[in-house]
């Protein structure tokens, strides 16, 4: 296969050109006929979603999802509009709160400025998929112990932080896991409690 | 290793860290459609027309609701909002006609049936504009704008107007607290379905449940029973969700118009304008002494700001009545209508923004007498009510005082500014007052014992993050005798029996009395129940009454034979019941006429300065508060805690912007709004005197949402000064202030 | 969001040629700006080029210099033995950037790559000439707190919001950069550009190239005597008011060498080479140092709201070079 070839690896031409014409509605003109066809008979959107949505495969706390998305949809809308995963949250949208933190093949990332479409092939861990069934993972006992929260919103994305916090190696002191958790804001203002919780989870040791 | 709960562990905890607690915007709705609002971009003037085609023809959407096609909203004022000048409670009604009453005011909803669609269609709708000049400028107060004009914005004068001014020792200084948004974790929210033409059912971000019903219920002039409202979870407030917003009206008419349920979630940049903010204000403070601090006069004076459709007050200046025995308080208050959105309460509300002036000018006068600040106020405390002369139904500030003072060392300090360091940063110490009223408002609780010795308390109220299920859990489990983890307390439901809205941080108060008062009866019908069992009549025993009853882990038993005793269980079998309820309105008792009640904490705060580039780090933070008893510690002092986080942002940080030249938000958004984040908190030390109060309730709780957070501004502020010898009266303090 | 065309290069040709070929089409590589930037309307790129499969996240030893592939993730370059041993700057002005969970997505060519964080650049109903050239600066009479001091126009007075570029303008990296057909290597300091006439271009980066890599020459004995210092409104998470790179060369309480860079002043990563020559063999004294602070201010000029960066800036560059100093 030549580079050309694997540049447009899944777009035709026809539906390069429609995606051109669904997303800026206009030069009607250009439309393949058996798609203004379809426009006529009212199933543009039907069309429109066919040749705008792409294959994804996305491991999911230990689940295959196969889906169809557009490549619009961050990962954090797929989670929580798509799949019903409602831990991760919408704090801000824009990278500016920490509460959509996930981790993607173990690594904490901000699912609202991740595309979905980019994440094909990876595992995503959630907050919901961090406890083994009944049995709360280390990190979530300590934020109930040391009342780690309030409203409970930032919550998901504080623990899934934290645990990568500890995992990596940021969590040797107080201030550290200060800075290395400066990421997650809680406007409630739990920050002592979970600096506390984070405190006990690294210095009881184990693999977490 | 499994984690096993604990006394004082929330009650939800295991909701909230496992991600299934569902906060509004998370409930799954089948057929589901997407609400996305669009902002006008001029502040002032009217819609002269509107383009919605392009929207509409935009893949997925299933309607463009503006002020040309909305379904008529029957409890809207008819031919649009009437405003000539504000109006108390008088919200913005959403696309009731063209006017243009602020910047970013919504014209447009998008309706779609995904998220992304409706995003992307809502970027299609265009305006054009018959535009007028606006006024967002607090430079133009008094010039251009005029203040509101009626007998509630009368001078407030007790003894000599303007006293101070006589006194041989004098401070006059102006203080200035800028724009502060709530903004809650959780954005505000709302899923809207109808159910026919008058039957709705809405999940709704709210501290106030019965509130947002009612406001639905009005708005579309529908029937109690026929309006159900959620609000199991709530990700913060911070007074925000007290009220409801236009946003939730405007969901209900997007699945009206739809036919479909409509999910509308306000954007970051859109909680900056929708759900209200603390308004900017400029205060004057004059305060008059004796040479040996004795208060003569205070003069408060607070300039605010309100929406153009709506006024808005609170109570700045109340501090300077009350706070200290003085004969002499002259208070003034004005509200500038400019074209902006309604402010609304914010954490530990006007009283914040007022505390932040007079405990800082208090600092001022006794740098002034070179006396101690805490010798100061003692000087001036206040036995009773100074506006009044009402005894106050608890007060233990002294107690405060002295427990927060030896905590973080204030004796060994040394007073004289720039005089103590660590390395090259200079060291600072302030401390203030915080008050706020204690206030208990009405409230309804039901309780049901069932066969198997549970219990369920439930309520209309809403859980913001204080922790109101796990307190009202402990008031119910002290109340009955049995264990915390046989309780259940539910809340979030409308059609729960009417609870108080969860603000001015009286619901402890208000709701723990219910809670109480029907864990009472709940024990009375018990007793009554029970009184004619076998094991109660003995050949000593005879006849016993529901008071000669006590309730221990479950168990009824007579006091004065303790080995004579019941299960709740075998009472319900024996009398063939499976279950026993109860329900209970509470209310203030007339015996609190008589007196005057108020929570008080005082705040002690060291800080670093950085000398040559201004950096501030708090230290250390100590709060000694009396809030009466401590219903539940752990969540007691996380109240505290935040209180104190909410005043780092507000003392170093918070200020929102709006660029006047187009009326519109500059940095509305986290990244540019600086709220405080991990590395700006150090520990925090809290402390209660934890003496009960049960004149106000019979829980002897007071309040605590408010006082954690007022007048902490000024401790820092207070510090700051102590540490540099630079006074900052206009707030945040940002390293540009101190170099 | 507009929706837009998505596909993954499998190689630097791959995204060249397509960058070359459609004016429409975007790298996009940790997103972290891009995405935001979409989700506002500033950017609407028809097409994203996914250039995650490249091999270009290597960071390795090469004659006379480290070279840091442009894939590198910000978290990975900043605790990479290599980078921590030999340019502790670099590592510390990653550190003080963003958070963790954005560093551990952003890459080195993406943070290069970022757009100014002004307000009205992000908003799209505001003038701004730099996301709609001729409509207008909407700071320079409006709220410019976080505005330039140094080689700004009437054009535009927005400031570069990279931490991480400060360090690499001051330990003299260049930049890689490939298209289809060459591949040229330039001074760090020559790939952003000052806004001039033409704001709407942040870099000397022309269609149909990318960034592959940084080298950083590590012939030089800066590691033992530098430091990244940021001022910033807020401790963690938020953008330089100011920030200054300062690396010094010493011997004894003596001077060899002295390198100078600061955030948050312009449009590009300011090196202070006057105050770099004046430092050069003298005494690191703290009289020194604020001789030199003072002599980078010159042509310094502010707006209505950041008048404070006159003081500010001179104040932190004395601090961050005592800091420097002492170590
Ligand atoms: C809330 C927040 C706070 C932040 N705080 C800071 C901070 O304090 N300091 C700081 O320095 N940064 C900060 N950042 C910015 C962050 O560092 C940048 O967003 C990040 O470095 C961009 O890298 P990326 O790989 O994600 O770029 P992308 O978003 O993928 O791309 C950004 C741009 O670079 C282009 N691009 C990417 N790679 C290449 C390449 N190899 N060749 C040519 N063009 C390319 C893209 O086309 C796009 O135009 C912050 C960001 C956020 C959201
Ligand atoms: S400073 Fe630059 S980016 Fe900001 S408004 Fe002016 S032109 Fe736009
Ligand atoms: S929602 Fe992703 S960082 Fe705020
Ligand atoms: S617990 Fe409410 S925001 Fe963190």
């Amino acid at each position: 296969m030549n580079d050309n070839n694997k540049d447009d690896k899944t777009l035709n031409h026809s539906r390069r050109q429609f995606f051109k014409i669904s997303t800026a509605l206009t030069a009607v003109a250009l439309t393949p006929s058996y798609i203004l066809k379809a426009a006529d008979d009212n199933m543009d959107d039907k069309i429109a979603e066919l040749f705008e949505k792409r294959d994804l495969n996305i491991e999911v706390n230990g689940i295959v999802h196969t889906l169809s998305i557009e490549p619009r949809v961050t990962l954090l809308d797929l989670l929580r509009e798509q799949l019903k995963l409602t831990g991760s949250k919408k704090g801000c949208d824009h990278g500016q709160c920490g509460a959509c933190t996930v981790h993607v093949n173990g690594q904490r990332v901000l699912s609202c400025l991740s595309l979905a479409i980019m994440q094909d092939g990876k595992k995503i861990t959630t907050i919901e998929g961090l406890a083994k069934g009944d049995e709360l993972h280390p990190m979530q006992a300590a934020f109930i112990k040391h009342d780690g929260f309030q409203c409970g919103y930032c919550t998901p994305g504080q623990i899934m932080s934290a645990v990568a916090c500890v995992r990596e190696g940021h969590a040797n002191n107080e201030d550290e896991i200060r800075s290395y958790m400066a990421g997650n804001i809680c406007r409630c203002g739990a920050y002592p409690n979970i600096v506390d919780a984070i405190t006990e989870v690294k210095q009881k040791g184990g693999t977490i | 290793m499994g984690y096993y709960f604990e006394d004082g562990d929330r009650v939800n905890g295991k909701d909230i860290v496992t991600g299934k607690a569902k906060y509004t915007a998370e409930h799954d709705i089948p057929n589901l459609a997407y609400g996305v609002l669009v902002g006008s971009t001029i502040a002032k003037g009217s819609i002269a027309t509107m383009d919605t085609k392009s929207a509409e023809n935009a893949p997925g959407v299933l309607s463009v609701i503006t002020h040309l096609n909305t379904p008529v909203v029957p409890g809207y004022d008819a031919g649009g909002l009437p405003i000539k000048t504000p109006v108390s409670g008088k919200n913005l009604q959403v696309f009731n006609g063209p006017t243009i009453y602020f910047n970013g005011q919504p014209i447009a909803l998008v309706v779609a049936d995904t998220y992304e669609r409706a995003l992307f269609a809502a970027t299609l709708v265009k305006a054009q504009y018959n535009k007028e000049a606006q006024v967002t400028d607090f430079l133009e107060a008094g010039k251009t704008v005029k203040a509101i004009d009626t007998a509630k914005y009368k001078d407030n004068i007790r003894g000599e107007v303007d006293g101070y001014k006589n006194a041989p020792v004098k401070i006059e200084a102006e203080y200035i607290v800028p724009i502060e948004v709530h903004n809650p974790m959780e954005m505000h929210a709302t899923i809207a379905l109808w159910d026919g033409d008058d039957k709705v059912t809405v999940y709704e971000k709210t501290q106030n449940i019965k509130s947002a019903q009612r406001n639905v219920m009005s708005a579309f002039k529908l029937k109690e029973e026929n309006v159900r409202l959620y609000a199991p979870f709530v990700g913060g407030g911070f007074g925000s969700a007290l009220r409801t917003w236009p946003h939730c009206i405007a969901a209900l008419i997007g699945a009206k118009k739809t036919g479909r349920p409509v999910k509308l979630v306000l954007g970051r940049d859109q909680m900056f304008n929708s759900v209200g903010y603390r308004p900017y204000t400029l205060q004057k403070i004059g305060l008059g002494a004796t040479a040996d601090g004795i208060l003569i006069g205070i003069t408060h004076e607070a300039n605010s700001i309100t929406s153009m459709y709506e006024e808005f007050n609170e109570g700045s200046v109340n501090i300077s009545r009350s706070l200290y025995n003085c004969p002499n308080v002259t208070t003034r208050y004005k509200v500038f209508p400019f074209n902006v959105s309604t402010p609304t309460y914010m954490r530990g509300p006007g009283e914040a923004t007022g505390a932040f002036a007079l405990e800082s000018a208090l600092d001022e006068l006794a740098y002034k007498l070179n006396m101690d600040p805490i010798e100061l106020r003692l000087k001036n405390y206040a036995e009773k009510d100074p506006e009044n002369g009402k005894p106050y139904s608890t007060k233990f500030l002294k107690e405060a005082y002295k427990l927060g003072a030896d905590k973080i060392g204030w004796a060994q300090r040394n007073p004289a500014v720039r005089s103590m360091k660590e390395g090259e940063w200079l060291v600072g110490f302030g401390m203030s007052t915080g008050v706020f009223g204690a206030y208990r408002n009405n409230a309804k609780a039901l309780a049901r014992i069932f066969a198997d010795g549970t219990l369920l308390v439930q309520s209309a109220v809403s859980d913001s993050g204080p922790g109101t299920a796990t307190s009202m859990t402990k008031i119910a489990a002290d109340g009955m005798g049995i264990a915390s983890s046989k309780i259940t307390f539910q809340l979030g439901d409308s059609a729960l029996p009417p609870g108080p809205g969860q603000g001015g941080s009286s619901t402890t108060a208000s709701l723990g009395s219910a809670v109480h008062d029907v864990c009472e009866s709940l024990k009375k019908k018990l007793a009554e129940l029970a009184k004619d069992a076998a094991v109660f009549h003995t050949e000593t025993i005879h006849n016993p009454k529901p008071e000669d009853f006590v309730f221990e882990n479950g168990y009824i038993l007579l006091a004065t034979d303790r080995t004579k005793k019941l299960s709740f269980t075998e009472v319900l079998k024996q009398n063939n019941l499976n279950q026993v309820e109860v329900t209970e309105e509470s209310k203030g008792s007339e015996e609190m006429k008589k007196y005057t009640a108020f929570s008080y904490n005082v705040h002690f705060v060291k800080v670093l300065v950085h000398p040559t580039t201004g950096v501030v780090k708090i230290n250390r933070v100590v709060a000694a508060a009396d809030a009466g008893k401590i219903i539940s510690y752990k969540t007691a002092e996380s109240q505290i805690i935040g209180g104190a986080v909410g005043g780092i942002g507000m003392a170093l940080m918070e200020e929102g912007v709006i660029d006047d030249r187009y009326g519109r938000w500059v940095n509305n958004n986290f990244a540019d709004y600086h709220v405080p984040v991990h590395t700006d908190v150090p520990h925090i030390e809290a402390l209660f005197v934890n003496q009960p109060d049960y004149i106000l309730s019979p829980t002897g709780a007071k309040g605590m949402g408010e006082i954690a957070l007022i007048g902490f501004a000024a401790a820092v502020a207070n510090a700051v000064y102590h540490a540099t010898g630079k006074r900052v009266r206009e707030l945040p303090i940002t390293p540009d202030k101190l170099i | 969001m507009i929706n837009f065309n998505y596909v993954q290069a499998s190689t630097q040709k791959n995204v060249t040629d397509t960058l070359m070929k459609d004016g429409t089409a975007q790298i996009i590589a940790g997103g972290t700006n891009l995405v935001d930037l979409m989700k506002r309307g500033v950017a609407a790129p028809q097409k994203l080029i996914d250039i995650n499969n490249l091999s270009l996240k290597n960071i390795e030893q090469q004659k006379g210099f480290v070279r840091i592939g442009a894939l590198a993730l910000n978290s990975v370059v900043a605790e990479n033995e290599l980078v921590v041993q030999k340019f502790p700057l670099l590592s510390k002005a990653l550190q003080s950037g963003a958070s963790q969970q954005l560093r551990n997505m952003a890459t080195v060519g993406g943070n290069m790559m970022q757009r100014t964080r002004c307000s009205y650049f992000y908003d799209t109903t505001m003038p701004c000439n730099k996301r709609n050239p001729g409509t207008g600066c909407g700071a320079l009479k409006g709220y410019n707190r976080m505005h330039a001091i140094f080689g700004a126009t009437e054009n535009c007075i927005a400031v570069h919001p990279s931490d991480m570029c400060v360090a690499l303008a001051a330990l003299n990296a260049s930049v890689i950069i490939s298209s289809s057909r060459s591949e040229r290597k330039i001074a760090f300091t020559d790939f952003h550009k000052l806004a001039g006439t033409n704001p709407e271009k942040d870099n000397t980066l022309q269609r149909g190239e990318m960034i592959t890599a940084v080298e950083i020459p590590d012939a030089n004995n800066f590691a033992q005597h530098s430091t990244y210092l940021k001022i910033r409104d807020r401790s963690s998470y938020a953008f330089a008011l100011i920030s200054v790179a300062a690396a010094l060369d010493m011997n004894g309480g003596k001077i060899n060498n002295a390198r100078l860079a600061m955030g948050g002043v312009a449009h590009k990563p300011w090196r202070l080479t006057t105050a770099e020559n004046f430092l050069k063999g003298k005494a690191a004294t703290e009289e020194n140092f604020k001789q030199a602070a003072a002599l980078a201010m010159k042509d310094a000029k502010a707006y209505r709201h950041n008048n404070f960066k006159l003081t500010l800036a001179p104040n932190s560059i004395a601090e961050a070079l005592k800091i420097a100093a002492a170590m």
